[in-house]
């Protein structure tokens, strides 16, 4: 009875679906009709009616494989803009029984989670690439199944989707070139220690030209430089345009992050600096921007 | 153990699946497959146990070969006019389907034919058998199938997709049966075409009766007959199934009235104040008589058969019996008919040679001259033959066929049935009363249970019918022997209810049942039941029950195998702790240990489980594996309060 109840409940919230393995059986179904009616053989009407009746509890049992899962979403991790990351989503099987060939879909994409043990809840990732940066909403998001047959395809809404803040995806200028284009050295400019190959990013003042003259194209490196021990980057400065300022911004920020440099960053209205303000915060304000 | 352990670790790709969906269909399709088809198949077979690569030439061999092996096999049997039957253009489906599939699956590629295939193949198996085994093999085929595409789908090891497989084959059991009764059926003829396995000849009467060393007798266990009587099984005086009548004495053997002979005789019941009806299944004999018990109503109604009856009650095919045959029949048990017979059945039934048995003329001379009245007559040729200790042996000493009834009686003194039933009609005859011989089966009961019965080659049996009172009375014969030789007796004592013979008969039951109720169910068993529950309210009331009960069991089953699988022993056995537990409101938090939820229970909610704890901690972190500790922990959880 309990069953029961909670088929009907489950059927409520999973959405149904045949698939082209179902027209399968309709034509299976007819053609074993056809074969047992001509010939009275009941050993096709057997075939006929396991065929019939599998496919027929292939209904339920897929609904109460699916229908006892819960799933919502589970921010985990930064997504930025054009850029391949990982949505999550907590998936928790109520059953004491496995879900099986539970697959998670947001919109067109699809990730294979597989089964989840009885009682456990599961986190599933799906990779995406988000096209803009700021507010991120989905509401097609949902769990998928063919169990156990194929024959249905049973859907469960994930209720709520996913809603999730993109930052701007981070390019530009790497901050190594930043801080060299920043970078004063001691002496005179012969005093130099030695020479490296050009990146491409160092400023001209630094390029060697005689190498350059004999095809070679290297950069002088100093033994003793002047590093910057507060790195201000300005908004304005940063790019033609605001998305780009912003992406050269992020860059930079997270570079910053990594290597634990603090920072402050003039933007029009406002003075940020990563001494006062979280780096998730400055890139909540950058995506929100 | 290990074998097992590697089956349940053993993850199949999807080409494995297929290959086990595949043996599963073909199987049964190899006892009617061709040689040469075969061969190509075990060629295919040995190329991919080899791993060979599919390259262009191996795959243009192959199609080459089995192009060869379809003309091979179907040589001689084809042609534009053969394949309008059903049967071999089947087979013929059947070949091309295995040619296409194999090459396919040479080469490792998973295409929709080679997905859809095996139901094809089920699909065309199950016109060429009907019979108890394919039944079982059909279901078998229908669970391996099924967990095939679970097993497929699932990803799971072996013993949770064999689990699942169970409980969705139980959960769909009370569909299949709801639907195989009450779905509607139409009485169309079964078709007649297909695997021939219950083709083999039986033995046991033709038409003739010798008396030399052709006599028929087989001794043998072959069953001939099943029958299944609507009611009560009858008697053993009444278990005679009538074969064919034998009028002419031809001094070696008898037979029957000649075809030529026009015969205008007639007779017909006037009143049945007994009858039986029953199912009988007549295996194959290759010969036409239809049998039936002593003495038929009417002629049966035959698939594919037409069915004659006459005026002596013989029920004959018009052509020999070459497959197995179900008929209903009923017979008149007590009865009064009215014969009127005409004067050359009366001249053949008198018909005897009194010069070759000067002895027995003798003696029937002076029953005819004392005796008016037929039926005493018969008595006193009764006392004759009680007199002259005859033996039933089934080793008689050879007769002489010249004066056989002179032999049998005065000289020999030893024979069976055959001899005694000619000796009986010569005397008879001599004596003034027509008679004849019949042969056919004499059931022997111990061979039955309820209201089924076995009838066995060695069943064979002649017997006598003399013309008493413008009516055919039948005579056994063989009840006047004095005695019994050793190997009669032991022969008879085989039937007798050893345990092996009875469990033999019970299985034989079983077979009978499923043939009946599931094989040959009908449109007409549908017409039975629906009658029966028309007239008795308490039948419908049994029907609704068992089939809860079918209902109830197949839940039971299902939940059975909806049980999640043990794969930690510890967790297992605390599992019952912790619903318990849950139960009274002591919920395990999340993320909580074992242990940690083990001492909250008992600080907080004064629970005695600080021993449990102990022991699961000793178990689980101390390295103690041993049956003694798990034991104890038993002990200690099933104490619980």
């Amino acid at each position: 009875m309990k069953f029961l109840l909670k088929l009907i409940q489950t059927h409520r919230r999973v959405r149904q679906g045949g698939t082209r393995y179902s027209a399968l059986v309709v034509v299976m179904l007819f053609g074993f009709f056809l074969e047992a009616y001509m010939h009275n053989f009941n050993l096709v009407y057997i075939t006929l009616f396991f065929v019939f009746a599998i496919a027929y509890v292939a209904g339920p049992l897929g609904l109460y494989n699916i229908g006892e899962l819960e799933a919502k979403f589970a921010p985990r991790g930064r997504l930025f803009a054009n850029t391949k990351g990982e949505l999550y989503f907590a998936i928790t099987n109520n059953s004491k029984t496995p879900a099986w060939a539970i697959s998670l879909h947001v919109n067109t994409l699809s990730s294979e989670v597989g089964r989840i043990e009885g009682k456990e809840t599961k986190e599933a990732p799906i990779t995406i690439i988000l096209p803009k940066r700021g507010e991120a909403k989905e509401d097609e998001c949902y769990l998928q199944s063919f169990f156990p047959l194929s024959t249905v395809r049973f859907v469960l809404p994930i209720e709520g989707g996913y809603d999730t803040l993109v930052y701007p995806q981070p390019q530009g200028i790497p901050l190594r070139s930043f801080l060299q284009k920043q970078a004063m050295h001691f002496g005179e400019e012969k005093d130099f220690d030695g020479l490296a190959p050009y990146s491409g990013a160092e400023p001209l003042s630094r390029i060697h030209w005689p190498s350059v003259a004999k095809g070679e194209t290297s950069v002088k490196t100093f033994a003793h430089e002047q590093t910057t021990q507060e790195l201000a980057f300005n908004f304005m400065d940063a790019g033609t345009n605001d998305e780009e300022r912003l992406s050269q911004l992020c860059l930079w920020v997270l570079e910053c992050e990594k290597s634990h440099q603090p920072f402050t960053i003039e933007m029009p209205n406002r003075f940020i600096q990563s001494k006062k303000e979280s780096i998730d915060a400055i890139l909540e304000y950058f995506a929100r921007y | 153990m290990p074998y097992l352990n590697t089956l349940q670790d053993t993850k199949l790709s999807k080409l494995h699946h297929l290959d086990i969906a595949y043996i599963a269909v073909l199987l049964p399709l190899l006892l009617i497959i061709k040689a040469p088809m075969l061969l190509f198949m075990g060629v295919v077979l040995a190329l991919l146990v080899l791993r060979k690569e599919s390259t262009p030439l191996l795959m243009t061999l192959m199609t080459a070969l089995g192009i060869f092996a379809i003309f091979l096999s179907s040589y001689g049997s084809f042609n534009f006019a053969g394949l309008s039957r059903l049967k071999l253009f089947l087979e013929l489906l059947i070949y091309i389907l295995i040619f296409a599939v194999s090459l396919q699956r040479l080469t490792r590629e998973i295409n929709f034919y080679l997905l859809l295939s095996p139901l094809l193949i089920l699909a065309l198996s199950l016109f060429f058998f009907h019979s108890v085994v394919m039944l079982g093999y059909v279901i078998v085929e229908i669970f391996v199938l099924l967990w095939v595409i679970l097993s497929f789908r699932m990803q799971g090891s072996f013993q949770e997709t064999f689990k699942m497989a169970g409980s969705m084959f139980a959960f769909s059991l009370p569909w299949v049966i709801v639907l195989f009764i009450f779905f509607p059926r139409i009485s169309f003829e079964h078709a007649s075409y297909g695997f021939k396995g219950e083709g083999e000849r039986r033995m046991g009467h033709d038409g003739t009766m010798f008396l030399d060393n052709n006599a028929l007798l087989v001794p043998s266990n072959k069953i001939v007959m099943e029958i299944g009587f609507q009611e009560k099984m009858p008697p053993s005086n009444q278990l005679y199934f009538r074969g064919s009548i034998l009028y002419l004495d031809k001094k070696d053997h008898w037979a029957p009235m000649p075809m030529f002979v026009q015969r205008s005789y007639a007779q017909g019941y006037t009143s049945i104040e007994e009858s039986i009806t029953y199912k009988v299944t007549l295996y194959p004999t290759l010969k036409r008589w239809l049998y039936m018990i002593d003495s038929p109503q009417k002629a049966p109604k035959v698939d594919n058969h037409k069915i004659s009856i006459d005026v002596d009650f013989i029920s004959k095919t018009q052509k020999d019996i070459d497959e197995t045959l179900h008929y209903q029949a009923t017979s008149a048990l007590k009865y009064t008919m009215n014969t009127n017979i005409d004067e050359t059945t009366l001249n053949v039934a008198l018909d005897t040679d009194i010069t070759s048995n000067p002895k027995s003329w003798e003696i029937a001379k002076n029953i005819k001259a004392q005796i008016k009245d037929p039926k005493k007559r018969a008595d006193a040729i009764i006392k004759v033959f009680k007199q002259n200790d005859l033996t039933y042996t089934l080793k008689p000493k050879a007769l002489d066929l010249n004066n056989s009834t002179d032999s049998f009686l005065f000289d020999k003194k030893l024979g069976y049935c055959v001899h005694f039933a000619s000796a009986f009609v010569n005397m008879a005859r001599m004596s003034g009363i027509p008679a004849r011989v019949v042969t056919g089966y004499k059931a022997n009961p111990s061979n039955g249970i309820q209201n089924y019965l076995v009838i066995k080659e060695k069943d064979a049996h002649a017997w006598a019918e003399l013309l008493i009172d413008n009516r055919w009375t039948r005579y056994e014969t063989t009840a006047w022997a004095s005695s019994m030789d050793s190997q009669a007796q032991e022969l008879l004592d085989q039937q007798s209810n050893t345990q092996t013979s009875q469990l033999n008969l019970y299985m034989m039951y079983v077979k009978y049942q499923i043939e009946t109720w599931i094989l040959h169910y009908s449109h007409f068993r549908q017409l039975q039941l629906l009658d029966k529950a028309r007239k008795d309210p308490l039948f419908i009331a049994q029907l609704v029950g068992t089939l809860l009960v079918i209902l109830l069991l197949s839940f039971m089953l299902w939940r059975y195998f909806r049980q999640p699988l043990c794969h930690d022993k510890l967790i297992c056995l605390m599992q019952p702790l912790l619903e318990k537990l849950q139960k009274e409101g002591y919920k395990r938090a999340d993320r909580e240990t074992m242990h940690q939820f083990l001492i909250r229970c008992s600080q907080e909610y004064n629970k005695n489980t600080k021993e449990i704890d102990k022991l699961y901690e000793v178990i689980r972190y101390g390295g103690d594996n041993s049956e003694e500790t798990f034991e104890s922990l038993k002990k200690l959880l099933k104490a619980f309060k």
